[in-house]
Protein backbone atom coordinates (compact mmCIF):
# COMPACT_ATOMS: atom_id res chain seq x y z
CA UNK A 1 0.00 0.00 0.00
CA UNK A 2 3.19 2.65 0.45
CA UNK A 3 2.45 3.11 -3.50
CA UNK A 4 -0.56 4.70 -3.01
CA UNK A 5 0.45 6.46 -0.32
CA UNK A 6 3.52 7.80 -2.08
CA UNK A 7 1.76 8.92 -5.10
CA UNK A 8 -0.91 10.30 -3.13
CA UNK A 9 1.24 12.20 -1.00
CA UNK A 10 3.12 13.43 -3.59
CA UNK A 11 0.47 14.93 -5.45
CA UNK A 12 -0.89 16.23 -1.96
CA UNK A 13 2.50 18.53 -1.74
CA UNK A 14 2.28 19.55 -5.25
CA UNK A 15 -1.73 20.58 -4.67
CA UNK A 16 -0.58 22.51 -1.08
CA UNK A 17 2.46 24.38 -2.94
CA UNK A 18 -0.47 26.20 -5.35
CA UNK A 19 -2.94 25.79 -2.81
CA UNK A 20 -4.90 29.20 -3.49
CA UNK A 21 -4.59 29.38 -6.87
CA UNK A 22 -6.19 26.05 -7.26
CA UNK A 23 -9.10 26.78 -4.30
CA UNK A 24 -9.72 30.03 -6.87
CA UNK A 25 -10.41 27.70 -9.66
CA UNK A 26 -12.34 25.84 -7.87
CA UNK A 27 -14.23 29.02 -6.54
CA UNK A 28 -14.30 31.45 -10.09
CA UNK A 29 -15.82 28.49 -12.85
CA UNK A 30 -19.11 28.01 -10.47
CA UNK A 31 -19.49 31.71 -9.19
CA UNK A 32 -19.59 32.74 -13.30
CA UNK A 33 -21.89 30.03 -14.23
CA UNK A 34 -24.35 30.88 -11.29
CA UNK A 35 -24.33 34.46 -12.03
CA UNK A 36 -24.87 33.44 -16.14
CA UNK A 37 -27.37 30.64 -15.85
CA UNK A 38 -28.30 31.07 -12.00
CA UNK A 39 -28.96 34.47 -11.89
CA UNK A 40 -29.47 35.23 -15.88
CA UNK A 41 -32.28 32.80 -15.97
CA UNK A 42 -33.68 34.13 -12.86
CA UNK A 43 -34.06 32.88 -9.28
CA UNK A 44 -38.20 32.96 -9.81
CA UNK A 45 -38.57 30.77 -12.29
CA UNK A 46 -39.69 26.77 -11.45
CA UNK A 47 -37.75 23.49 -12.52
CA UNK A 48 -39.31 20.22 -11.63
CA UNK A 49 -41.02 22.21 -8.87
CA UNK A 50 -38.25 23.55 -7.42
CA UNK A 51 -36.48 26.99 -8.07
CA UNK A 52 -33.79 27.08 -10.24
CA UNK A 53 -30.91 28.16 -8.51
CA UNK A 54 -31.78 24.81 -5.74
CA UNK A 55 -31.82 23.04 -8.91
CA UNK A 56 -28.63 24.38 -10.48
CA UNK A 57 -26.49 24.50 -7.30
CA UNK A 58 -26.24 20.76 -6.92
CA UNK A 59 -25.65 20.86 -11.27
CA UNK A 60 -22.42 23.26 -10.33
CA UNK A 61 -21.31 21.13 -7.65
CA UNK A 62 -20.82 17.81 -9.92
CA UNK A 63 -19.21 19.70 -12.74
CA UNK A 64 -16.90 21.77 -10.72
CA UNK A 65 -16.29 18.36 -8.53
CA UNK A 66 -16.12 16.70 -12.41
CA UNK A 67 -13.37 19.30 -13.59
CA UNK A 68 -11.02 19.09 -10.56
CA UNK A 69 -11.74 14.85 -10.08
CA UNK A 70 -10.41 14.74 -14.20
CA UNK A 71 -8.50 17.55 -14.36
CA UNK A 72 -5.48 15.13 -12.83
CA UNK A 73 -5.19 13.95 -16.60
CA UNK A 74 -3.51 17.39 -17.41
CA UNK A 75 -1.76 16.75 -14.11
CA UNK A 76 -0.60 13.58 -15.04
CA UNK A 77 -0.35 14.64 -18.41
CA UNK A 78 2.23 17.12 -17.34
CA UNK A 79 4.50 15.31 -15.46
CA UNK A 80 4.05 12.18 -17.83
CA UNK A 81 5.34 14.26 -20.75
CA UNK A 82 7.33 17.15 -19.22
CA UNK A 83 8.30 16.60 -16.07
CA UNK A 84 9.61 12.89 -16.72
CA UNK A 85 7.83 12.53 -12.75
CA UNK A 86 5.48 9.41 -13.89
CA UNK A 87 8.77 7.46 -14.44
CA UNK A 88 9.52 7.39 -10.88
CA UNK A 89 6.43 5.30 -9.93
CA UNK A 90 6.82 3.29 -12.75
CA UNK A 91 10.20 2.22 -11.64
CA UNK A 92 9.35 1.95 -8.54
CA UNK A 93 8.61 -1.45 -6.81
CA UNK A 94 4.91 -0.98 -6.40
CA UNK A 95 2.05 -2.81 -8.45
CA UNK A 96 1.31 -0.33 -11.36
CA UNK A 97 -2.41 -0.64 -9.95
CA UNK A 98 -1.36 1.57 -7.01
CA UNK A 99 -0.98 4.41 -9.40
CA UNK A 100 -4.24 4.02 -9.92
CA UNK A 101 -5.28 4.35 -6.92
CA UNK A 102 -2.99 7.14 -5.64
CA UNK A 103 -3.73 8.98 -8.60
CA UNK A 104 -7.55 8.98 -8.36
CA UNK A 105 -7.35 9.62 -4.20
CA UNK A 106 -6.20 12.67 -5.29
CA UNK A 107 -8.76 13.56 -8.00
CA UNK A 108 -11.70 12.51 -4.98
CA UNK A 109 -9.69 14.86 -2.46
CA UNK A 110 -9.93 17.64 -5.07
CA UNK A 111 -13.16 17.00 -5.68
CA UNK A 112 -14.25 17.38 -2.15
CA UNK A 113 -13.11 20.43 -1.69
CA UNK A 114 -14.73 21.73 -5.00
CA UNK A 115 -17.80 20.43 -3.98
CA UNK A 116 -17.26 21.80 -0.36
CA UNK A 117 -17.79 25.47 -1.65
CA UNK A 118 -20.62 24.70 -3.49
CA UNK A 119 -21.81 23.73 -0.36
CA UNK A 120 -20.90 26.91 1.57
CA UNK A 121 -22.42 28.76 -1.54
CA UNK A 122 -25.78 26.81 -1.37
CA UNK A 123 -25.78 27.95 2.38
CA UNK A 124 -25.28 31.49 1.11
CA UNK A 125 -28.00 31.48 -0.84
CA UNK A 126 -30.03 29.54 1.46
CA UNK A 127 -30.90 26.62 -0.61
CA UNK A 128 -32.61 23.63 1.21
CA UNK A 129 -30.10 20.82 0.99
CA UNK A 130 -29.06 17.54 2.75
CA UNK A 131 -25.30 16.17 3.31
CA UNK A 132 -26.55 12.47 3.95
CA UNK A 133 -24.19 9.89 4.02
CA UNK A 134 -26.30 8.62 0.71
CA UNK A 135 -25.07 12.32 -0.51
CA UNK A 136 -21.16 11.45 0.66
CA UNK A 137 -21.40 8.39 -0.92
CA UNK A 138 -22.90 8.92 -4.68
CA UNK A 139 -20.58 12.21 -4.54
CA UNK A 140 -17.23 9.65 -3.78
CA UNK A 141 -19.25 7.05 -6.55
CA UNK A 142 -18.95 10.11 -8.86
CA UNK A 143 -15.03 11.66 -7.93
CA UNK A 144 -13.77 8.13 -8.61
CA UNK A 145 -15.37 7.29 -11.90
CA UNK A 146 -13.97 10.71 -13.28
CA UNK A 147 -10.57 10.53 -11.77
CA UNK A 148 -10.15 7.21 -13.15
CA UNK A 149 -11.27 8.28 -16.65
CA UNK A 150 -8.58 11.36 -16.57
CA UNK A 151 -5.93 8.95 -15.22
CA UNK A 152 -7.01 6.64 -18.15
CA UNK A 153 -7.05 9.36 -20.71
CA UNK A 154 -3.61 10.94 -19.46
CA UNK A 155 -2.33 7.55 -20.52
CA UNK A 156 -4.07 6.91 -23.35
CA UNK A 157 -2.96 10.09 -25.35
CA UNK A 158 0.50 10.59 -26.72
CA UNK A 159 0.88 14.51 -26.04
CA UNK A 160 -0.75 17.49 -24.83
CA UNK A 161 -3.01 18.04 -28.31
CA UNK A 162 -4.58 14.80 -27.78
CA UNK A 163 -5.11 15.68 -24.51
CA UNK A 164 -7.12 18.53 -25.48
CA UNK A 165 -8.97 17.20 -28.11
CA UNK A 166 -10.38 15.05 -25.80
CA UNK A 167 -11.69 18.10 -23.52
CA UNK A 168 -13.13 19.56 -26.16
CA UNK A 169 -14.55 17.09 -27.80
CA UNK A 170 -15.87 14.49 -24.79
CA UNK A 171 -15.92 16.12 -21.73
CA UNK A 172 -17.08 19.60 -22.62
CA UNK A 173 -20.21 18.19 -24.56
CA UNK A 174 -20.94 15.58 -21.58
CA UNK A 175 -20.57 19.02 -19.04
CA UNK A 176 -23.42 20.81 -20.99
CA UNK A 177 -25.99 17.84 -22.21
CA UNK A 178 -25.81 15.82 -18.83
CA UNK A 179 -28.46 17.52 -17.17
CA UNK A 180 -26.07 19.90 -15.12
CA UNK A 181 -27.95 23.10 -15.66
CA UNK A 182 -31.01 22.22 -16.92
CA UNK A 183 -33.35 18.96 -16.99
CA UNK A 184 -32.94 15.96 -19.83
CA UNK A 185 -36.53 15.99 -20.53
CA UNK A 186 -36.11 19.47 -22.00
CA UNK A 187 -33.91 18.47 -24.58
CA UNK A 188 -34.92 17.19 -28.16
CA UNK A 189 -35.81 13.81 -28.15
CA UNK A 190 -32.48 12.02 -29.94
CA UNK A 191 -30.56 13.92 -27.52
CA UNK A 192 -32.32 12.40 -24.49
CA UNK A 193 -31.09 9.30 -25.36
CA UNK A 194 -27.46 10.00 -26.51
CA UNK A 195 -26.73 11.38 -23.47
CA UNK A 196 -27.40 8.49 -21.61
CA UNK A 197 -23.63 7.07 -22.88
CA UNK A 198 -22.11 9.97 -20.58
CA UNK A 199 -21.29 8.57 -17.35
CA UNK A 200 -22.39 12.09 -15.70
CA UNK A 201 -26.12 11.66 -16.55
CA UNK A 202 -26.31 8.92 -14.17
CA UNK A 203 -24.28 10.76 -11.38
CA UNK A 204 -25.93 14.32 -12.06
CA UNK A 205 -29.41 12.67 -11.54
CA UNK A 206 -28.16 10.66 -7.88
CA UNK A 207 -26.38 13.17 -6.47
CA UNK A 208 -28.89 16.18 -7.13
CA UNK A 209 -31.76 14.03 -5.49
CA UNK A 210 -29.39 13.18 -2.23
CA UNK A 211 -28.36 16.81 -2.41
CA UNK A 212 -31.86 18.56 -2.74
CA UNK A 213 -33.99 15.63 -0.85
CA UNK A 214 -31.53 13.10 0.59
CA UNK A 215 -33.18 10.40 -1.35
CA UNK A 216 -31.97 8.07 -4.11
CA UNK A 217 -34.65 7.69 -6.71
CA UNK A 218 -33.25 5.53 -9.07
CA UNK A 219 -31.47 2.33 -8.01
CA UNK A 220 -30.81 1.58 -12.00
CA UNK A 221 -29.06 4.68 -12.50
CA UNK A 222 -26.41 3.57 -8.89
CA UNK A 223 -25.97 0.28 -10.56
CA UNK A 224 -25.13 2.04 -13.65
CA UNK A 225 -22.53 3.90 -12.16
CA UNK A 226 -20.77 1.44 -10.16
CA UNK A 227 -21.25 -0.90 -13.44
CA UNK A 228 -19.70 2.01 -15.08
CA UNK A 229 -16.76 2.60 -11.88
CA UNK A 230 -15.55 -1.06 -12.02
CA UNK A 231 -15.36 -1.02 -15.68
CA UNK A 232 -13.39 1.93 -15.41
CA UNK A 233 -10.56 0.46 -12.99
CA UNK A 234 -10.29 -2.43 -14.84
CA UNK A 235 -9.38 0.01 -17.48
CA UNK A 236 -7.08 1.67 -15.86
CA UNK A 237 -5.43 -1.28 -14.79
CA UNK A 238 -5.11 -2.18 -18.04
CA UNK A 239 -4.30 1.19 -19.85
CA UNK A 240 -1.45 1.47 -16.54
CA UNK A 241 -0.16 -1.91 -16.93
CA UNK A 242 1.01 -1.68 -20.35
CA UNK A 243 2.18 1.52 -20.35
CA UNK A 244 5.35 2.20 -21.41
CA UNK B 1 18.79 -13.31 -2.19
CA UNK B 2 21.55 -11.30 -3.28
CA UNK B 3 21.03 -9.14 -6.42
CA UNK B 4 23.95 -7.25 -8.29
CA UNK B 5 25.16 -8.93 -11.54
CA UNK B 6 23.02 -8.91 -14.85
CA UNK B 7 23.11 -11.11 -17.43
CA UNK B 8 21.41 -10.25 -21.16
CA UNK B 9 20.26 -12.96 -23.61
CA UNK B 10 19.19 -11.64 -27.28
CA UNK B 11 17.33 -8.49 -26.22
CA UNK B 12 15.54 -6.54 -29.16
CA UNK B 13 13.21 -3.36 -28.83
CA UNK B 14 10.94 -2.92 -32.20
CA UNK B 15 9.01 0.66 -32.51
CA UNK B 16 7.13 -0.93 -35.96
CA UNK B 17 9.82 -0.89 -38.55
CA UNK B 18 12.73 1.30 -36.83
CA UNK B 19 15.13 -1.61 -34.52
CA UNK B 20 16.27 -0.02 -31.91
CA UNK B 21 18.02 -2.70 -29.99
CA UNK B 22 18.93 -5.51 -31.53
CA UNK B 23 19.62 -8.53 -30.63
CA UNK B 24 22.00 -7.45 -28.05
CA UNK B 25 24.07 -10.08 -25.31
CA UNK B 26 26.25 -9.30 -22.50
CA UNK B 27 26.53 -9.67 -18.64
CA UNK B 28 27.79 -7.39 -15.99
CA UNK B 29 29.32 -8.81 -12.81
CA UNK B 30 29.24 -7.42 -9.26
CA UNK B 31 30.96 -4.58 -8.65
CA UNK B 32 31.82 -3.16 -12.23
CA UNK B 33 31.31 -0.04 -13.63
CA UNK B 34 30.09 -0.67 -17.02
CA UNK B 35 29.88 1.89 -19.84
CA UNK B 36 27.90 1.87 -22.72
CA UNK B 37 29.09 4.06 -25.14
CA UNK B 38 27.65 5.39 -28.40
CA UNK B 39 26.31 8.22 -30.36
CA UNK B 40 23.02 9.79 -30.09
CA UNK B 41 20.46 7.37 -31.63
CA UNK B 42 22.69 4.22 -31.13
CA UNK B 43 19.98 2.75 -28.66
CA UNK B 44 21.42 3.31 -25.32
CA UNK B 45 18.50 4.96 -23.52
CA UNK B 46 16.64 2.44 -24.66
CA UNK B 47 18.34 -0.69 -23.31
CA UNK B 48 18.92 1.53 -19.61
CA UNK B 49 14.85 1.73 -19.96
CA UNK B 50 14.48 -2.33 -20.68
CA UNK B 51 16.73 -2.69 -17.71
CA UNK B 52 15.27 -0.83 -15.33
CA UNK B 53 11.59 -1.87 -16.39
CA UNK B 54 10.47 1.24 -17.73
CA UNK B 55 10.08 -0.24 -21.58
CA UNK B 56 9.07 -4.21 -22.41
CA UNK B 57 11.68 -5.76 -24.52
CA UNK B 58 10.23 -7.13 -28.31
CA UNK B 59 12.49 -9.82 -27.44
CA UNK B 60 14.84 -11.25 -25.20
CA UNK B 61 15.79 -12.04 -22.19
CA UNK B 62 17.25 -9.64 -18.62
CA UNK B 63 18.36 -12.26 -15.54
CA UNK B 64 19.79 -10.40 -12.12
CA UNK B 65 21.08 -13.27 -10.33
CA UNK B 66 19.41 -15.89 -12.51
CA UNK B 67 15.80 -14.06 -11.72
CA UNK B 68 13.93 -13.82 -14.93
CA UNK B 69 13.23 -9.40 -14.28
CA UNK B 70 9.85 -9.88 -16.63
CA UNK B 71 8.67 -12.24 -13.81
CA UNK B 72 9.96 -10.77 -10.83
CA UNK B 73 9.99 -7.00 -11.24
CA UNK B 74 9.36 -6.21 -7.75
CA UNK B 75 11.58 -7.77 -6.33
CA UNK B 76 14.24 -6.88 -8.67
CA UNK B 77 13.32 -2.90 -8.51
CA UNK B 78 13.86 -2.78 -4.59
CA UNK B 79 17.53 -3.11 -5.09
CA UNK B 80 17.74 -1.06 -8.55
CA UNK B 81 17.99 2.43 -8.86
CA UNK B 82 17.99 4.79 -11.85
CA UNK B 83 19.61 8.43 -12.90
CA UNK B 84 17.51 9.16 -15.59
CA UNK B 85 18.78 11.31 -18.64
CA UNK B 86 16.11 14.27 -17.09
CA UNK B 87 16.62 15.81 -13.80
CA UNK B 88 12.67 14.25 -13.18
CA UNK B 89 11.91 15.76 -9.57
CA UNK B 90 9.49 17.57 -8.06
CA UNK B 91 10.63 21.72 -8.74
CA UNK B 92 7.78 22.58 -6.87
CA UNK B 93 8.54 21.24 -3.13
CA UNK B 94 11.81 21.09 -1.37
CA UNK B 95 14.50 18.82 -1.37
CA UNK B 96 13.95 16.96 1.78
CA UNK B 97 10.46 16.65 0.79
CA UNK B 98 11.37 14.88 -3.01
CA UNK B 99 13.44 12.23 -0.90
CA UNK B 100 10.82 11.31 0.92
CA UNK B 101 8.66 10.26 -1.71
CA UNK B 102 11.02 8.11 -2.94
CA UNK B 103 11.42 6.95 0.22
CA UNK B 104 7.62 6.12 1.12
CA UNK B 105 7.49 4.89 -2.90
CA UNK B 106 10.26 2.41 -1.67
CA UNK B 107 8.45 1.59 1.19
CA UNK B 108 11.16 2.77 3.80
CA UNK B 109 9.77 2.46 7.34
CA UNK B 110 8.62 5.32 9.37
CA UNK B 111 11.17 4.92 11.63
CA UNK B 112 14.13 4.82 8.85
CA UNK B 113 13.46 7.53 6.70
CA UNK B 114 14.47 10.06 7.97
CA UNK B 115 17.79 8.69 8.72
CA UNK B 116 18.21 7.29 5.07
CA UNK B 117 16.78 10.63 3.55
CA UNK B 118 19.98 12.69 5.96
CA UNK B 119 22.56 9.83 4.53
CA UNK B 120 21.23 10.40 0.75
CA UNK B 121 21.62 14.59 1.61
CA UNK B 122 24.83 13.87 3.09
CA UNK B 123 26.36 11.52 0.56
CA UNK B 124 25.77 13.72 -2.57
CA UNK B 125 26.91 17.00 -0.52
CA UNK B 126 23.66 18.77 -0.46
CA UNK B 127 22.51 18.87 3.15
CA UNK B 128 22.81 22.49 3.60
CA UNK B 129 19.69 22.78 0.55
CA UNK B 130 17.43 20.22 2.27
CA UNK B 131 14.79 23.40 2.57
CA UNK B 132 15.09 24.55 -0.30
CA UNK B 133 12.89 24.10 -3.17
CA UNK B 134 14.44 21.74 -6.31
CA UNK B 135 13.67 24.49 -8.45
CA UNK B 136 15.97 26.94 -7.34
CA UNK B 137 19.13 24.47 -7.23
CA UNK B 138 21.73 24.65 -10.15
CA UNK B 139 22.00 22.16 -12.88
CA UNK B 140 24.88 20.42 -10.97
CA UNK B 141 23.00 20.41 -7.65
CA UNK B 142 20.00 18.98 -9.86
CA UNK B 143 21.74 16.28 -10.41
CA UNK B 144 23.08 15.66 -7.47
CA UNK B 145 19.71 15.49 -6.11
CA UNK B 146 18.76 12.71 -8.47
CA UNK B 147 21.25 10.84 -7.56
CA UNK B 148 20.71 11.21 -3.99
CA UNK B 149 17.42 10.07 -5.07
CA UNK B 150 18.59 6.92 -6.66
CA UNK B 151 20.89 5.84 -3.81
CA UNK B 152 18.24 6.67 -1.02
CA UNK B 153 16.88 2.79 -0.87
CA UNK B 154 20.67 1.77 -1.37
CA UNK B 155 20.79 -0.06 -4.69
CA UNK B 156 22.79 -2.97 -5.19
CA UNK B 157 22.70 -1.95 -9.35
CA UNK B 158 22.64 1.74 -10.23
CA UNK B 159 21.72 2.72 -13.53
CA UNK B 160 22.59 6.53 -14.86
CA UNK B 161 21.45 7.63 -18.29
CA UNK B 162 24.06 10.16 -19.42
CA UNK B 163 24.53 11.16 -16.06
CA UNK B 164 26.61 14.75 -17.00
CA UNK B 165 25.28 15.82 -19.80
CA UNK B 166 24.54 19.51 -20.11
CA UNK B 167 27.07 19.85 -16.76
CA UNK B 168 29.58 22.47 -16.77
CA UNK B 169 33.47 20.90 -16.11
CA UNK B 170 33.23 21.20 -12.41
CA UNK B 171 30.16 19.53 -12.17
CA UNK B 172 31.11 16.63 -14.33
CA UNK B 173 33.83 16.25 -12.28
CA UNK B 174 32.14 16.35 -9.20
CA UNK B 175 29.34 13.28 -9.94
CA UNK B 176 32.36 11.08 -11.84
CA UNK B 177 33.84 11.55 -8.50
CA UNK B 178 30.31 10.46 -6.63
CA UNK B 179 29.91 7.59 -9.06
CA UNK B 180 33.70 6.24 -7.90
CA UNK B 181 32.79 7.07 -4.42
CA UNK B 182 29.24 4.94 -4.97
CA UNK B 183 31.25 1.81 -6.28
CA UNK B 184 34.19 2.05 -4.45
CA UNK B 185 31.91 2.34 -0.63
CA UNK B 186 29.46 -0.45 -1.00
CA UNK B 187 30.68 -2.52 -4.32
CA UNK B 188 27.33 -0.95 -6.09
CA UNK B 189 26.99 -2.44 -9.74
CA UNK B 190 27.05 0.57 -11.69
CA UNK B 191 25.76 1.02 -15.38
CA UNK B 192 26.29 4.43 -17.39
CA UNK B 193 25.17 5.21 -20.56
CA UNK B 194 27.28 8.21 -22.31
CA UNK B 195 28.11 9.56 -25.65
CA UNK B 196 30.99 11.13 -23.66
CA UNK B 197 34.17 9.10 -24.65
CA UNK B 198 36.40 10.23 -21.96
CA UNK B 199 34.00 9.61 -19.75
CA UNK B 200 33.44 6.05 -20.15
CA UNK B 201 37.80 5.84 -20.56
CA UNK B 202 38.16 7.22 -17.35
CA UNK B 203 35.25 5.82 -15.12
CA UNK B 204 34.56 1.80 -17.19
CA UNK B 205 36.11 -1.79 -16.12
CA UNK B 206 34.43 -2.53 -19.07
CA UNK B 207 32.87 -0.66 -22.17
CA UNK B 208 30.31 -1.85 -24.86
CA UNK B 209 30.65 0.47 -28.15
CA UNK B 210 26.99 0.53 -29.36
CA UNK B 211 26.21 1.97 -32.86
CA UNK B 212 22.55 1.55 -34.21
CA UNK B 213 21.07 -0.61 -32.01
CA UNK B 214 24.07 -3.53 -31.92
CA UNK B 215 27.15 -3.79 -29.53
CA UNK B 216 29.93 -3.60 -31.99
CA UNK B 217 32.89 -3.88 -29.35
CA UNK B 218 33.08 -4.45 -26.14
CA UNK B 219 35.88 -4.64 -23.52
CA UNK B 220 38.18 -3.15 -20.80
CA UNK B 221 38.81 0.09 -22.20
CA UNK B 222 42.88 -0.78 -22.89
CA UNK B 223 42.09 -4.10 -24.27
CA UNK B 224 39.82 -1.75 -26.67
CA UNK B 225 42.32 0.55 -27.55
CA UNK B 226 44.92 -1.75 -27.47
CA UNK B 227 43.42 -3.05 -30.41
CA UNK B 228 45.07 -0.90 -32.61
CA UNK B 229 47.91 -0.18 -30.35
CA UNK B 230 49.29 3.05 -28.23
CA UNK B 231 49.74 6.03 -30.30
CA UNK B 232 47.91 7.74 -32.68
CA UNK B 233 49.52 9.88 -35.51
CA UNK B 234 47.30 12.84 -36.88
CA UNK B 235 48.64 13.70 -40.19
CA UNK B 236 47.72 17.38 -41.52
CA UNK B 237 46.86 17.11 -45.14
CA UNK B 238 45.99 20.21 -46.82
CA UNK B 239 41.97 19.37 -47.05
CA UNK B 240 41.73 16.63 -44.39
CA UNK B 241 43.34 15.02 -41.24
CA UNK B 242 44.03 11.30 -41.47
CA UNK B 243 44.78 8.61 -38.48
CA UNK B 244 47.26 6.52 -38.19
CA UNK B 245 48.24 4.00 -35.45
CA UNK B 246 51.35 2.38 -34.01
CA UNK B 247 52.14 0.23 -30.89
CA UNK B 248 55.09 2.77 -29.67
CA UNK B 249 56.35 5.98 -29.77
CA UNK B 250 59.29 5.25 -31.85
CA UNK B 251 57.56 3.72 -35.04
CA UNK B 252 54.63 6.56 -34.92
CA UNK B 253 57.66 9.28 -34.88
CA UNK B 254 59.83 7.64 -37.96
CA UNK B 255 56.15 6.67 -40.39
CA UNK B 256 55.75 11.10 -39.45
CA UNK B 257 59.28 12.20 -40.30
CA UNK B 258 58.84 10.65 -43.73
CA UNK B 259 55.85 12.32 -44.65
CA UNK B 260 56.28 16.04 -46.39
CA UNK B 261 53.64 17.39 -44.07
CA UNK B 262 53.13 18.50 -40.38
CA UNK B 263 51.86 16.17 -37.88
CA UNK B 264 51.28 15.25 -34.10
CA UNK B 265 51.81 12.35 -32.22
CA UNK B 266 49.30 11.56 -29.11
CA UNK B 267 48.09 8.83 -26.71
CA UNK B 268 45.48 6.38 -28.20
CA UNK B 269 42.13 7.41 -27.56
CA UNK B 270 38.78 5.53 -27.30
CA UNK B 271 37.20 7.85 -29.72
CA UNK B 272 40.19 6.54 -32.03
CA UNK B 273 38.85 3.01 -32.16
CA UNK B 274 35.32 4.03 -32.55
CA UNK B 275 35.76 6.45 -35.23
CA UNK B 276 37.82 3.34 -37.07
CA UNK B 277 35.61 0.68 -36.27
CA UNK B 278 32.48 2.57 -37.39
CA UNK B 279 33.90 5.43 -39.73
CA UNK B 280 31.93 8.30 -37.65
CA UNK B 281 33.15 10.33 -34.67
CA UNK B 282 30.67 11.00 -32.03
CA UNK B 283 29.16 13.91 -31.52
Amino acid sequence: MHGIWGIYFRELLIFKSKFFKNLLASVISPLLFLFAFGFGIGKDTQIDGTNYIAFLLPGLLTMTSLNQAYGISSEINISRFYFKIFDEYLIAPIGRWQILLGESLYGVTKGFISAAIIIILAYILDVKFSISFLFVVILLLHLLIFSMLGFSAALIVRNHGDQFAINSFIITPMVFLSGTFYPIDMMPAIIKYVVHIFPLTYTTKLIRDAFLYNRLTSITYLLVSIFILFSLFLFGIFIVRRIE
Amino acid sequence: MEINNIEVKDLTKKYNDLVAVDDISFSVRKGDIIAILGPNGAGKTTLIKMLTGLLSPTKGIIFYNNVNFSKSQKKVKKVIGLVPQENNIDRDISVHNNLLIHAILYGINYKERNKAIMEALSFAEIDDYKSKLANELSGGLKRRLVIARAMLHKPKILFLDEPTVNLDPHSRRHIWNFIRKINNESQTTIFITTHYIEEADLLAKNVLIMDRGKIIASGSPEKLKSRLGSFTLEIFKSDSIEYQFFHNREEAIQFGEKLNCSFKIRELSLEDLYIKITGKRIE
